[in-house]
């Protein structure tokens, strides 16, 4: 017989969904998708399709970390079983594979979701909120999802789109005040949040180019390139997903047009280029680009983080090339089993937010800064360090001190950041509590 | 199947089930007129509102009958000069069994009667909206019924649309005359909720596509034909336009948006009216998740992303826009002035997060912007308020559960959307988080419901392209369009009623899991959920 606080626990669960219930419907025994050897996770994201190249990485590589902590003892004794499924980047493919995770694999949460309209999509039609059904680190930057109103079980990775336009403002404004300075943003969200964050900063461009989702391609770019040149564009920002800042840079390299590049994060991945372009030496349209990340350089092994991840990776994933994407899967994958270990040793949905609202600040990551995340918001992290990108690819930081820096979503200032980052784990294996 | 086709269908299929409709009396009759026809008895006559109903008992009955209440009839006749619903007649013919055609609804009302169970249906005094009428129509039946059929156990009520309206409002407020409910396809809570998302919809055709649409405060029948004809010949426009240039197709002749709107793709529009009102994009052919060619590819992303939704919109608007006409001008009627008002209603917020998850449909941020300026900036519809004060005394439903009941929905229904069940599902929740939160409450700590919900899911992917890469058009997929139940299914959920009125009690047990697997493309799942009807996410 199950002890009256077990019946309360149970009810209460129960009572935050908005769905028909029979006798028999209330489960006697433990969360949905954690039994006594495994916990079951899930996500969608673009294992193929326009998306794929560099995305597809994430999630495998979210697998892998997971691999090394079940051969290393799992959490608190359960091995952690992803299930990845394949979304192609379309909103209703994430509605499909979504219902799938959670009706027929049972996952006790999601992880790593990928792309705002498709989370958007989720949220809205799968209704995961009203069903108490948790999604960790989110790898979009959309500050729409940081209203814990609306998206009560939903947690943030990235930065918003908002605060890294912001920090990317304070550069341009410091170092080419003068210079004809353009922008090329994807006509939807995460555009119009960039755009907000370059507002809000008081920078203004003399051309912008806003391209719709899914159109990006060599032909589209030529378009968008003769708009950069015919406008005499000294410095361009392109604030882009990674297959259409491929085509820009492809473009403009062809057509020997040369301004200052200055990337946003998500667009800035070697990988993808290298695939976009078909060229294995795409990399070097990189070189001398500005950017910016909230992450280590997915090619600077002296960073400890890195260093870990790629052993990881070497063991676990052979044969795949270490980037950018393997870098944010394994580091979302990190971050997971903190909060799985934070939600107790019998966890469940319930004490899985209740943890990421607790403790997800405290949490140990490669990226500078600690996560915004608590009762009050679901923002990811919130720092950005600038670089120039190097003949490799890699990101090299301006100053030798990466200074890290900080603002919010809204009119707040650009500041240094004052936080340091949380040492690794030792062997990368979290052990809070 | 177009809502004509299907009365007639209905018409003809009694016709072979029940040869003794002829003789149906269209007054009041103290006594049916029955007829043994050997393997059942079967029984017709009219209550004293003169609908007309009919009674079949099997020989070798279970004591459980089936009260059917079927769903909207135009209640109007329609000239056959009007396209697609043209030569439509008022028919009150009385269905004892659902069913899409005639031979559906002979077949399901053999495998009733094979099965033991009794099936009776009016065909109610008028058509239109009838919930208050049908229900008392259906109180009048089930007296007729039990007088006549003293071996009667248990009457189970169960309806399809507005059929299924009719019969939650008998369960919420007659409990004591029936043992189960089931409500197929239903419309449910009031009828504002139908009627929010038809006058949306015509409104966005009205704004974006041919403004002499009327939309609603009709005051002649013949002012309904001319919206139909209008309405169709938009829909017409479009889907030629989308066949000749489905990336940028162009607005119709009779639109009289600025050149700044008409630069934006008519699909974006169409996919916006649709977002916005609540109906689906998925349709009968169009899943919004496939392209032609190996997936994955550009041009099918483009397609899944962008295109398909507009097609699904088109193919579901027709269905969902000529009802919405009909709807309007028939409640109308009956309250005596125009009930659709969307002076207050903003289009952005209505929208919601659609506005960035049919990002591509709508051809990006700037281009949604602007439309939805334009319908900020387009005439709005007033509302008679006496007409809608009496419209919201017409019978609505407070959703409670007197007895156990069984919704079925299809995630893509244009007509009665799935939200209708979701807002029932809803309800349910809501009476078993009240009974939980009572510490001292037995029922808290035995929770129980009499409600559950079934859901006729989309496939992942079910979209056809010919070897050129052209759709093929599809009507038969799970999940997609109004009322399309196959006969497997139906049967689940009689058996499934039957049991649960013999017990009194719901419980998914094995006997529940075998008959949904028995009928095929039914998803049980306590979990599952979908957007409420945008009248009740307000």
């Amino acid at each position: 017989m199950i002890s009256l606080r077990r019946k309360k626990s149970i009810l209460a669960a129960v009572a935050v969904t908005s769905f028909a219930l029979v006798a028999s419907a209330v489960p006697a025994n433990a969360e949905v998708g954690v039994s006594s050897t495994e916990i079951k996770l899930g996500t969608t994201v673009p294992m193929t399709g326009i998306a794929a190249p560099g995305y597809s990485k994430v999630a495998p590589a979210m697998k892998a970390y997971f691999e090394y902590i079940n051969d290393n003892g799992g959490v608190y004794g359960r091995k952690i079983n992803l299930v990845i499924k394949d979304d192609r980047y379309i909103p209703q493919e994430a509605i499909n594979k979504t219902n799938e995770l959670i009706l027929k694999d049972k996952v006790f949460a999601l992880v790593g979701q990928l792309g705002t309209a498709n989370h958007l999509a989720v949220t809205s039609k799968v209704r995961i909120a009203s069903r108490n059904i948790p999604s960790l680190f989110l790898n979009t930057g959309y500050s729409g999802f940081a209203d814990v109103k609306k998206f009560k079980t939903s947690f943030m990775h990235f930065p918003t789109y908002v605060a890294e336009a912001k920090i990317l403002s304070s550069y341009i404004k410091e170092n080419f005040t003068g210079k004809k300075t353009c922008l090329l943003v994807q006509n939807d969200e995460f555009g119009a949040d960039a755009e907000k964050g370059f507002a809000t900063a008081g920078l203004t461009f003399d051309e912008t180019v806003k391209y719709v989702s899914g159109t990006q391609s060599a032909t589209t770019a030529q378009t968008w390139i003769t708009r950069f040149a015919g406008a005499k564009c000294e410095v361009v920002v392109l604030f882009s997903v990674s297959s259409a800042t491929a085509a820009a840079l492809g473009v403009a390299s062809a057509a020997g047009y040369k301004p200052q590049w200055i990337l946003g994060s998500v667009g800035a991945d070697s990988t993808t280029l290298k695939i976009a372009l078909n060229n294995p030496q795409a990399q070097a349209l990189l070189n001398g680009a500005i950017g910016v990340s909230f992450m280590p350089d997915a090619l600077d092994t002296t960073d400890e983080y890195v260093k870990l991840f790629r052993e990881v990776n070497t063991k676990y994933s052979p044969g795949v090339d270490f980037d950018t994407n393997v870098l944010v899967g394994m580091n979302a994958a990190m971050l997971t089993v903190q909060a799985l270990r934070a939600a107790g040793q019998n966890p469940t949905r319930r004490s899985l937010i209740a943890a990421m609202e607790s403790k997800g600040s405290t949490f140990a990551s490669a990226a500078y800064g600690n996560l915004a995340v608590s009762r009050t918001s679901r923002a990811g992290f919130t720092g950005y360090w600038f670089g120039k990108f190097n003949l490799a690819g890699a990101l090299i930081p301006l100053d030798a001190g990466r200074t890290v820096y900080t603002t919010d979503s809204a009119t707040g200032p650009v500041t240094k950041a004052s936080a340091k980052r949380a040492a690794l784990p030792a062997k990368g294996i979290p052990t809070n509590s | 199947m177009s809502l004509k086709k299907r009365v007639f269908a209905v018409a003809s299929a009694l016709a072979i089930t029940t040869t003794a409709l002829v003789a149906v009396p269209t007054t009041a009759s103290a006594n049916p007129v029955c007829t043994n026809k050997v393997i059942f008895t079967e029984c017709v006559g009219a209550t004293t509102d003169g609908a007309g109903y009919v009674i079949q008992v099997p020989a070798r009955f279970s004591g459980t009958l089936f009260l059917f209440s079927h769903g909207y009839r135009y209640p109007i006749n329609i000239p056959a000069s009007i396209p697609l619903v043209g030569g439509y007649t008022v028919v009150n013919t009385p269905q004892p069994a659902p069913g899409q055609n005639a031979a559906q609804i002979t077949e399901v009302a053999t495998q009733m009667l094979t099965k033991g169970y009794g099936i009776a249906g009016s065909g109610f005094a008028r058509q239109g909206w009838n919930a208050d009428s049908g229900v008392k129509t259906n109180i009048e039946l089930i007296g007729i019924i039990k007088k006549q059929f003293p071996t009667v156990k248990n009457v189970v009520a169960w309806g399809e649309s507005l059929g299924a309206f009719i019969t939650q409002a008998l369960s919420e407020n007659n409990s004591s005359l029936i043992s189960a409910a089931g409500n197929l396809c239903p419309a449910a809570g009031s009828v504002e909720a139908s009627l929010k998302m038809a006058g949306d919809a015509l409104w966005g055709l009205k704004s974006f596509f041919d403004p002499t649409i009327q939309a609603g405060n009709y005051k002649s029948v013949l002012e309904v034909y001319t919206d139909i004809g209008k309405v169709l010949t938009v829909l017409g426009s479009l889907q030629a336009a989308f066949a000749a240039n489905p990336v940028t197709p162009a607005w119709p002749a009779t639109s009289k948006v600025p050149d700044a709107v008409k630069a934006i793709p008519s699909r974006s529009a169409l996919v916006l009216v649709a977002a916005m009102s609540g109906v689906p994009t998925q349709s009968s052919s169009y899943d919004g998740a496939t392209g032609p060619g190996p997936q994955g590819t550009l041009i099918a992303t483009q397609f899944a992303a962008g295109l398909s939704p507009a097609f699904g919109a088109l193919e579901n608007m027709g269905g969902a826009a000529i009802l919405a006409i009909m709807a309007t001008y028939d409640i109308e009627q009956q309250v005596g002035g125009a009930v659709f008002d969307n002076t207050a209603t903003n289009y952005a917020t209505q929208l919601g997060d659609g506005l960035f998850e049919y990002s591509s449909a709508l051809s990006g941020l700037d281009a949604a912007r602007g439309l939805l300026g334009f319908l900020a900036a387009s005439p709005r519809a007033k509302a008679d308020p006496a007409a809608v004060t009496k419209m919201r005394a017409l019978v609505s439903h407070k959703g409670v559960f007197n007895v156990p009941t069984v919704s079925l929905a299809a995630t893509a229904d244009n007509v009665t959307p799935a939200g209708h069940a979701q807002w029932l599902a809803e309800r349910a929740a809501e009476k078993y988080l009240a009974s939980a939160s009572n510490k001292n409450s037995k029922l808290a700590a035995t929770p129980r419901s009499n409600f559950i919900a079934l859901w006729q899911r989309t496939p992942d992917s079910y979209t056809k392209f010919s070897a050129t890469g052209s759709p093929i058009s599809q009507s038969t997929v799970n999940g997609t369009g109004h009322c399309r139940t196959t006969t497997a299914q139906y049967m689940a959920i009689a058996d499934i009623l039957a049991k649960a009125a013999v017990e009194g009690k719901l419980v998914a047990d094995g006997a529940f899991r075998s008959a949904i697997r028995k009928g095929g493309g039914l998803t049980y799942d306590r979990g599952f959920s979908v957007p409420l009807m945008k009248f009740y996410q307000n």
